[in-house]
């Protein structure tokens, strides 16, 4: 049941929602104008924005290490995510109450300031390379996502249920994977995307890890930005748009939105 | 006992992540900050006795204070809004908001350039009406960043909003319209109250967001209109100062760690019945 | 100043999908009236549009002699007890009760005295600085009927109140209810889906089924005289068999079931049978004994259960299986004949399907 609204409600609730899109569709369609410079309304019709993206390998080259940053640092995540989500689900009484506030300590943290500490006491103390301390910064970033979502996801599950796949003779680890993991699968799944998102979009902690020949896409976007008006960051936003939107898409799909809102 | 340890063992390797890649790496930093060669407590003292670095400091904390206030009248109403939607528009509305969030911070902030910039539409607009006779610097402004972390972070606040008021009993509303109250005194008094914890993990977000924020304040502040993120950058990775990178850093834990915790307590005092 | 409350031509939407169809009701000054019904039978959505907030599509919905219909919530004078209590959880217990004469803009002194007076009504002078968390279910379910009483309304509504209590605290509750409602002598709607509940607590019960009201009578003839079949089985007339009398003579009547046994009935027990008629049984009305023959139904007993001052059974029947009882000396084995006799006490009368 609903209850009435009054129009001036309605209308600032318009004016907001124009705020929150607008700029993203003067984005999109900036990308499209056939100008060495950023214009809008575009002037004229041009997709070489578009083509253009492809011929920069920075953009090509930094996009691979973004993707595989971030899924093998969402995949680490959910390998150590998932355990200590069922453990303060199942067992929560036998640990601490501090323990759910410690899983969302890399959310709370200033990213900048666990960027710089990364590289001052790990990368730099430990002599660690580029790519595996991109990792596991990534990793950390991400796991809090990973131990939410799935958390949210095992709080709709009934654990009689493995209590009566025990004691129907299915030992307690296998019983994990044969009934606990297969109803959270769509939790796991929403899980990966949200973390996956975040990685390939993290700018404060790649900052101060990125070195010689290895970046990541948001960072070589940033320099690009700071550097060059045209309008191939305008194209290049409108993939990303298009992959996020395409990922919502499939996330609906399979498990409705509700997801995206715990 | 084999059960007592359980959940401890299966904590323990997502812990040990934290502790390590995270907890111990700041600590180290922050413990950096106090054993300079120069005394204990020295590298405070000589952050605070430049006039340009209060200067920053004040700059960022009054950027996250209008950031914050600027989200909190956007997204009340929006949120109210939402709660109040059927349930197919609200999850439709829920996914509009849910999407810039998905965007990167580049993006986002990219698109202020595209409209603040020279030859950007906000200017277009202003030439076309005759306000201005020619194109004014509208980037790289203290405004600009504002907007723009505005524009960041409006949607964290209406998520945490509409979560609150979601879940507030309907029947409470009708109760107060029963016992004579208008539609606009039952706001007020009972769900505005009500939305209180909402509002308190709204700000937190916002303003601890736009306190450390990167991305937004080099795009759209530029040089001069430096940040407390900026300026920990520039010590760190253009200085190479690490003792007043690590400085900045730590001040930036403490603002923030400070702001959880009076937000925290203020929730707990403000909402006696939530237990 | 209570008023008499009446409903006259109510139809009433959820969308496009009709719920009430040209209901009336009336319930006079002082009365406390139920509306039982099962879940979806329409009793919260007429509530809910006495309340307020829910539109009828036609219809007058009289409070004294105005006209309601129209007018919002806040301003119909309505004190309003939920199933869920519905109390203000950033309110103390007495900010809570002070809800209502607040809005009515009255001096803080004064709601403070009456405030008191109220709580002290229902035993809860101790909890006024208490927070609704800190309370019990019996103490919430206090407060809400304090805060709705407190406006002294025109009109109380419930809308099953008693349901998330325990059994031993519904049935004290309802007592104290009833009590409170008298004293102020409050016209009361109160809707519940608990039978034993309406018929305890109401001047008048209205039962009702698919957006329509069945019957609207004294728990006493509703309980002894169901005006239909939906009626009937509702009070528990589960046992429905379709008659015709065969034959009237001075000291008995001769009637015969579906099936084709016959019996024989002592009119000074059933009064002015029809012709055709339905009766209903509660399955204290059909008992059953040992032995064949006589004026009874023929019975085959099989699955026996014990229910302590009681036996109850499945019986087949020339009319279909039934639920029958029998005493405690001398029980039917399983499978052993028997004859079933009607107890008029435990018996209606209901009019023949059309």
């Amino acid at each position: 049941m609903t209850a009435r609204r009054s129009p001036w409600l309605s209308l600032a609730a318009f004016a907001v929602y124009f705020f929150l899109l607008g700029p993203l569709v003067i984005v999109a369609a900036s990308a499209v104008s056939d100008t060495e410079y950023l214009a809008f309304p575009p002037e004229g019709f041009s997709l070489r924005w578009f083509q253009r993206i492809f011929e920069v390998s920075a953009f090509l080259d930094t996009f691979w290490i973004s993707l595989q940053i971030a899924v093998a640092g969402t995949v680490l995540a959910l390998a150590v995510g998932i355990p200590a989500a069922f453990a303060l689900k199942r067992h929560g009484v036998a640990l601490p109450s501090w323990m759910g506030t410690f899983f969302v300590l890399p959310i709370l943290v200033p990213e900048i300031v666990f960027g710089f500490s990364l590289l001052r006491s790990v990368s730099v103390a430990l002599d660690l390379p580029i790519v595996p301390t991109l990792l596991i910064g990534h990793t950390v970033i991400v796991l809090p996502y990973c131990v939410r979502v799935v958390s949210a996801s095992l709080a709709n599950f009934d654990f009689s249920a493995q209590e009566a796949a025990i004691s129907l003779g299915c030992p307690p680890v296998r019983s994990f994977f044969a009934v606990v993991l297969p109803n959270i699968r769509a939790g796991i799944l929403a899980a990966f995307i949200l973390a996956f998102i975040t990685s390939l979009n993290n700018v404060p902690v790649s900052l101060f890890l990125i070195g010689p020949g290895v970046s990541t896409l948001p960072i070589q976007m940033l320099i690009y930005v700071e550097n060059f008006f045209d309008p191939t960051i305008a194209a290049l936003s409108v993939l990303l748009m298009v992959l996020t939107v395409v990922v919502m898409a499939v996330v609906e799909k399979t498990l409705g939105l509700g997801y995206f809102v715990r | 006992m084999h059960r007592r340890f359980l959940p401890w063992l299966l904590v323990a390797p997502a812990g040990l992540v934290i502790l390590v890649i995270l907890v111990l790496p700041i600590l180290d930093t922050a413990r950096g900050t106090l054993d300079a060669a120069a005394g204990h407590g020295q590298a405070y003292l000589d952050f605070f006795d430049r006039g340009l670095n209060r200067g920053i400091l004040w700059r960022t904390t009054k950027l996250a204070l209008i950031v914050t206030a600027i989200a909190v009248v956007l997204g009340l109403p929006t949120a109210f809004y939402i709660a109040r939607s059927p349930q197919a528009r609200r999850s439709m509305l829920i996914v509009a908001a849910v999407f810039p969030l998905l965007t990167g911070t580049v993006v986002r902030s990219f698109a202020w350039i595209v409209i603040l910039g020279r030859n950007g539409l906000l200017n277009d607009v202003l030439l076309w009406a005759g306000v201005i006779g020619e194109p004014i610097g509208l980037l790289y402004t203290e405004t600009a960043i504002v907007l723009g972390l505005a524009y960041l972070f409006t949607p964290l606040m209406i998520l945490s909003l509409v979560g609150v008021l979601e879940n507030i009993d309907h029947d409470l509303m009708d109760a107060a319209r029963s016992l004579g109250a208008t539609p606009a005194a039952t706001f007020r008094q009972v769900t505005l109250p009500l939305a209180v914890p909402g509002l308190i993990v709204g700000s937190v977000l916002v303003f601890t967001g736009s306190f450390t924020a990167y991305t937004t304040p080099v795009l759209l502040g530029g040089q001069r209109n430096t940040v407390l993120a900026t300026l920990l950058y520039r010590e760190a990775m253009v200085e190479f100062d690490w003792p007043a990178a690590s400085t900045i850093a730590v001040i930036m834990m403490i603002v923030t760690v400070a702001i959880v915790l009076t937000m925290g307590w203020l929730a707990r005092r403000m909402n006696p019945a939530v237990e | 100043m209570t008023q008499s409350l009446s409903l006259a031509g109510i139809d009433a939407h959820y969308g496009r999908t009709q719920v009430l169809f040209d209901l009336d009701l009336d319930i006079g000054r002082g009365e406390l009236v139920s509306l039982l019904g099962a879940s979806g039978c329409g009793k919260t959505t007429t509530l809910r549009l006495v309340a307020g907030f829910l539109p009828p599509s036609s219809g007058t919905v009289m409070l004294g002699d105005q006209d309601i219909a129209r007018l919002p919530a806040h301003r119909r004078d309505i004190g309003l007890v939920f199933q869920n209590y519905a109390l203000f959880p950033h309110m103390t217990v007495a900010d809570n009760v002070g809800f209502g004469l607040k809005q009515r803009g009255m001096a803080a002194a004064r709601r403070r005295s009456l405030v008191a007076d109220m709580l002290a009504r229902v035993g809860l002078d101790a909890f006024a600085g208490r927070y609704p968390a800190a309370l019990s279910g019996g103490q919430k379910q206090r407060v809400a009927l304090a805060r709705a009483l407190v406006i002294k309304p025109s009109l109380l509504l419930f809308d099953e109140p008693l349901s998330n209590l325990d059994a031993k605290l519904r049935i004290d509750m309802r007592v104290e209810i009833r009590a409170l409602q008298q004293a102020h002598g409050t016209t009361a709607l109160y809707v519940t889906h608990d039978q034993e509940e309406a018929f305890s607590i109401s001047d008048r019960v209205a039962i009702m089924e698919g957006g329509r009201i069945s019957q609207f009578d004294r728990p006493e003839v509703l309980y002894r005289q169901p005006a239909n079949a939906f009626v009937a089985r509702f009070v528990g007339f589960e046992t429905q068999l379709p008659m015709a009398v065969t034959a009237r003579g001075a000291d008995h009547v001769a009637v015969t079931a579906a099936g084709g046994a016959s019996f024989r009935l002592d009119p000074a027990d059933w009064g002015g049978l029809p012709d055709r008629f339905v009766l209903g049984a509660r399955a204290e009305g059909l008992r059953v004994e040992a032995g064949e023959g006589g004026d009874g139904l023929p019975a085959t007993v099989h699955t026996r259960t014990y229910l302590g001052r009681q036996y109850q059974y499945r019986a087949d029947t020339p009319a279909g299986p039934l639920t029958v009882t029998g005493g405690m000396t001398a029980p039917l084995e399983e499978g052993e004949r028997g004859t079933i006799r009607l107890n008029p006490e435990q018996c209606c009368i209901l009019p023949a399907a059309a």
